[in-house]
Parts: C-alpha cells; structure tokens; sequence
C-alpha cells in the first residue's frame, strides 16, 4: 500500500513538474525522462548483466518506427500497433539474443553492434514505409478523453513508461533473477555449476530489456510526432553507456544520476566551450574509468560510510 | 573478362584495406585480449594528417614529398596508439580491472579521437593527391588506378613485415607467449609492459598507412573511422583473430563479397551497404572462430 502511494506520488510530481514548464523545456525535460528509462533499461543488461550490447538505442528505435508504421502507414488500432511493435520488438531480440549467447568476450558487442547499423541501413532503404531517410512525421495520437495528448499532457505517458520500467527492473533485481545476474556476469562458470542456467538468463534480461528501451522508444515516437534514422544512431549508445560508467555501473541511482547529469550538462557547458563539448566529455570518461571505477555514485557511497564512521567511532569499520 | 579484371584490382584494394585494419585489431588483440574500438579514428587522424603533412590543404605551406608524409604518420599515429597504451590501458590492466574497463576506455578515446579529428580538419572530405598520379594501369586483363596498385603493394610490405615479426623474431614470439598465458610469459620473463606498448604502437602505425591508403583515393572525412573500424573487425572475424595470415585473408573475402555483390546482387544500392554486416553476423554464428585457427604448437 505504502509502496503504492510511493509511485503514485512520484507519477503526479515528475508529471506536475512539465506542466509549469515552457515548451522549449518542456521537449527538454520528456526527452531526458525517457533517456533515464533508457539508462535504468541498459543498466541492468550492462552493469549487472554484465552483456555489452550495443543494440539497446536500436531498439529504441525499433520500438518507435514499429508503432509508427502498424498504426499510421498499415492502418491498425493503436492498442494493437502497441501489443504489435511490443512483439515484433521481443521477437527481434530474441533472434539477436538466442544464437549470440553462445559466444564469449565481446563478441556481443560487435553482432549488436553490426544489428545497430544494419537497421540503420534497412531503415534507409524501407520506401514509403519508413520514409528513408527523411523520416515519418504527420501522425498524432488520439485524444484522450477529449484531451489532446500532446505538451504537458503527454508528460504523464513518459513518466508512467519511466516508472513502469524502473519498478520492473528493480523488482528483477532485488528477486533471485537479479542476483543470478551477477553471479553470470562475475563468474559464469560458477554461476553455472550453482545451477544457474547461464544462456537462459542472458537471454531473458537480453530480451526483457531491449523490450523496456522499445516501449520507450514508442513513447519518444509522440513527443515530437517524428521519427527519422539520426535519432537512432550509434552516437547515443555510447552516451548511453557513458552516462552509467559516469554515474555508478550497476547501480540504479548511478545510472539516473549519469543520465540526468550528462544529459542537463550539455546545455550548461555547451553555451561556454561550444564545439569543444564533446571533446570535454570523451575525457572525462576516460579520466573516470581511471579514477573513480565506481562512479559519481560511488563517491556518494564513500561519504555516507565515511560519515557513519566518524558518527561511531570505536567501531571497526 | 577486362570488366572482372577491373573489378577485382578495385575489390582486392579495398579488401586490402579491410585486411590491414584487421591487422592492427590482431596486434592488440593477440596479446592484451583488448579490443580497441578507436582503431578507425585512429585512421581518420592518419588520414586527416596524410592530407595536412601532403597536399595543398589545411597546412599550404607543408607540401612534404609522399613517402616523408607517410613516415611522419606512421611515427604520428603510432605515437598515440602508444601514448594510449600508456595512459589509459596499462594503468588499468596493472590495477586488475576487468578486461572491459580497458575497452570501454577506449570507447572514451575514440570520442575524443573523433572530436580532434573533426576539430582539426573539419566535415568536409579532403582529398589527398594521389602519389602516383590518375593515369591507368594495365597488367594483363587486371587494369586500375595506380593507387589501388600502390594499396595492394603496401599491404603486401606491411603483412610480409608482420608476418616476418611474428615468426621469426623473438619479440613476434612474445607476443605469441603473451597470448596463450600472460601469467606464465611474466613469469618466464617477458616484459609485459613492452609488449603492450609495442602492440598498441604497431597498431597505430598499421591506422596511420590506412590513414594515407585511404587519404589518396577516397579522401579524408571525419565520419570514414567508424565504417573502417567496423569494416576491419568483420575482416577479422571472418579470417580468425588468431593468425596474421586470417586478417589479409579475411579482408580480401570481404572486399571481394562487398563489390561483385554491389556488382551482380539484384538489390537496390542502398541496401549493398548491409552485406558486410549481414557476413559477420553470419560468420558470428556459424564460425566465429574464423576460417584460420590460431596455431597452438610449435611456438
């Protein structure tokens, strides 16, 4: 009940915030939302699965153009493009994930990531049914009860996919699932002798979480009511990844802190480095996987206990 | 017959390429088990700096004779793969971090390798003047530009040096020894740490000769590292990670599917463009070993 209250309260805040925003910041702030859905997703399949995939913004991508295209362009009910690019989706990742599983080290990340650009490749030579690479633009939601979901009202659809995602992922986590994760992504070959079944479980989070970042994709796909090819590329994964490996690998909070700082800051530094921006953050990646392996998370940590120490002294830490 | 002996001259040179950007994954890989994403940025650089040290662009007033540019590249480029190794690889490879620190360190250099790169010679493609000029060359039914001869000459140089180095030379040994167990070469006394060093050097010399390769037929732009990068480590897988031999072979296979697919295929052009993707996924699953096997006797 209490737990309840929880989400329904972080559901009217998060969205009460759009609201009083103008619409420039508005767009700002439903993207950054759906790039934390993103985060938290790619989190639980890279910092505690342990896979490399570099296919989780593909399916970001996967997701919007499959809702776009069996509602607007095949003419389907909404409810069935959803339920439809939700399969199609899980299907896809299943086909990525079954036969790659066999393979070790980083093979992963060279399929997922020859995944990436083959839909890049598909996506521009789809004709009228992605629109190449101009995109699909044009289409709109229906009204909600005569309300037109589109600026602040739309909002609550994001943060309802952000929060859906964050309570599965956590309810992953904190179950057998989630430790059986760690145990594959830091020994498989104790995991498996444990009883683990090491395949099935990089399947499922494979699975699970691509699905999770296409859900979100179908959301970003209405913010603008546009969809093209760049929005997808492979730039963002690494972003993506960036953001976790800033803000804590493997933690939850580290990856929403990661997403929200990476994501606000370049509108902060941009203004004073201009073009250098992205030079900046490619060394500040490298400067924190040298120095602080935890992440930003991971100096909070090391204050909290540093504090409880001194709180009780006497005590052996 | 003369359109096939065409075809293949151009199709071997970009296979070539594919080939030597497989070597210099190979050098890091083989030892250090670190796959180094920035290899293709690193080409770019090459590129970018072949076109500043060479032609009439960026730095006018350089103009440097072909083969002085090509040195100063290799030494150039080398000189970062180098200072990598030194900066961000070996720290965490000596601190015991996992194996994916490392690369995903050096995902964070190929953003920055990319931004100098995109900085320095901006977004529009330069082309570097060919060293051999544009005339047309004919041996037999095989005709092409003097570059794609000049390309597939180099190559040969280059994997007949690697070759060279890693059977008949006590450092190629070490790096073998380093392969099969990093544990037991430190202990028999291997220098760990000038292994690394010269593994990420060689590979940057190996970007800095696709750098000028690519420079004096395509040009330098600042978007051609990531397609190399992707391009070389199909090349590898596809010829096996293990042998030298595995990644001119597996560039050649490549670059010969890309063109007489792009040739003979009947799909659209636009679509051309995933059958190299289409062939590593594949050879991933079904073989990803690659057709050559690393060779576990006779060290």
């Amino acid at each position: 009940m209490r737990n309840a209250v929880c989400w329904g309260g972080a559901l009217v805040c998060l969205s009460a915030i759009g609201f009083a925003m103008s619409s420039y910041h508005l767009e700002l702030y439903q993207k950054l939302l759906l790039v934390a859905t993103l985060a938290v997703g790619f989190n639980f399949l890279f910092g505690i699965s342990g896979q490399i995939a570099f296919s989780h913004i593909a399916f970001y991508g996967i997701g919007a153009y499959a809702v776009v295209i069996l509602t607007f362009k095949l003419g389907l009910p909404l409810a069935v493009g959803i339920v439809g690019g939700i399969a199609v989706s899980a299907l896809l990742a299943a086909m990525v994930a079954i036969p790659t599983t066999r393979l070790e080290g980083f093979y992963l990340a060279l399929v997922t990531l020859a995944f990436a650009q083959l839909l890049l490749v598909a996506l521009g030579a789809g004709g009228e049914l992605t629109g190449e690479d101009e995109g699909i633009s044009g289409y709109g939601l229906p009204d909600f009860f005569d309300i037109p979901l589109t600026g602040a009202a739309y909002t609550p659809v994001i943060v309802f996919v952000l929060l859906m995602t964050l309570a599965v992922i956590l309810r992953l986590d904190n179950s057998y699932f989630g430790r059986a994760c760690r145990a594959v992504r830091d020994n498989p070959t104790a995991a498996s002798a444990m009883g683990i079944d090491v395949a099935r479980t990089k399947v499922i989070v494979f699975v699970l979480t691509s699905t999770l970042a296409a859900i979100a994709g179908m959301a970003y796909a209405f913010v603008n009511n546009f969809i093209s090819p760049p929005i997808f590329e492979l730039d963002r994964i690494f972003e993506l990844l960036f953001m976790i490996i800033i803000g804590g690998t493997g933690r939850h909070a580290g990856a929403i802190l990661g997403a929200v700082l990476l994501y606000s800051i370049q509108f902060l530094v941009e203004p004073l480095v201009g073009k250098f921006h992205p030079l900046i953050y490619g060394f500040v990646v490298v400067l924190v996987i040298l120095f602080l392996p935890k992440g930003l998370i991971g100096v909070w940590d090391d204050i909290v206990a540093r504090r409880r120490r001194a709180a009780a002294p006497g005590k052996p830490s | 017959m003369a359109e096939i002996g065409e075809l293949l001259v151009s199709a071997v040179a970009s296979g070539c390429i594919y080939g030597l950007m497989a070597l210099s994954y190979l050098l890091i890989i083989r030892p250090t088990g670190v796959i180094n994403f920035a290899l293709g940025e690193w080409a770019m650089l090459g590129a970018f700096a072949a076109v500043a040290l060479g032609s009439d662009l960026l730095v006018p007033a350089l103009q440097l004779p072909h083969f002085v540019s090509l040195v100063l590249v290799i030494v150039v480029i080398a000189a970062i793969g180098a200072l990598t190794e030194i900066l961000t690889v070996r720290p965490l490879i000596e601190k015991g971090a996992p194996l994916l620190s490392p690369v995903l360190a050096l995902l964070g250099v190929l953003v920055i390798s990319l931004q100098v790169g995109t900085l320095a010679g901006g977004t529009e493609a330069l082309p570097a003047p060919p060293p051999f000029g544009f005339r047309r060359v004919e041996l037999g039914v095989f005709a092409g530009t003097p570059q794609a001869f000049y390309v597939i000459a180099t190559a040969i140089v280059v994997f007949g040096a690697a070759w060279l180095f890693f059977e008949r030379t006590i450092w190629g040994k070490r790096f073998e020894a380093v392969a099969i167990n990093r544990r037991a070469a430190a202990l028999m006394g291997i220098n760990l740490r000038a292994v690394g060093l010269l593994a990420f050097g060689g590979a940057g010399a190996v970007c800095g000769i696709v750098g000028v390769l690519t420079s004096g037929g395509s040009g330098a732009f600042y978007q051609m590292g990531l397609p190399l990068a992707i391009q070389g480590f199909t090349a590898l897988v596809i010829g096996g990670v293990g042998r030298v031999e595995g990644a001119i072979l597996g560039g050649l296979i490549l670059g010969l599917v890309e063109a007489f697919a792009a040739r003979y295929l009947p799909i659209p052009s636009s679509l051309v463009l995933g059958v190299p993707l289409v062939l590593l996924i594949l050879f991933l699953l079904v073989r990803p070993t690659g057709l050559l096997r690393a060779r576990e006797d006779g060290i």
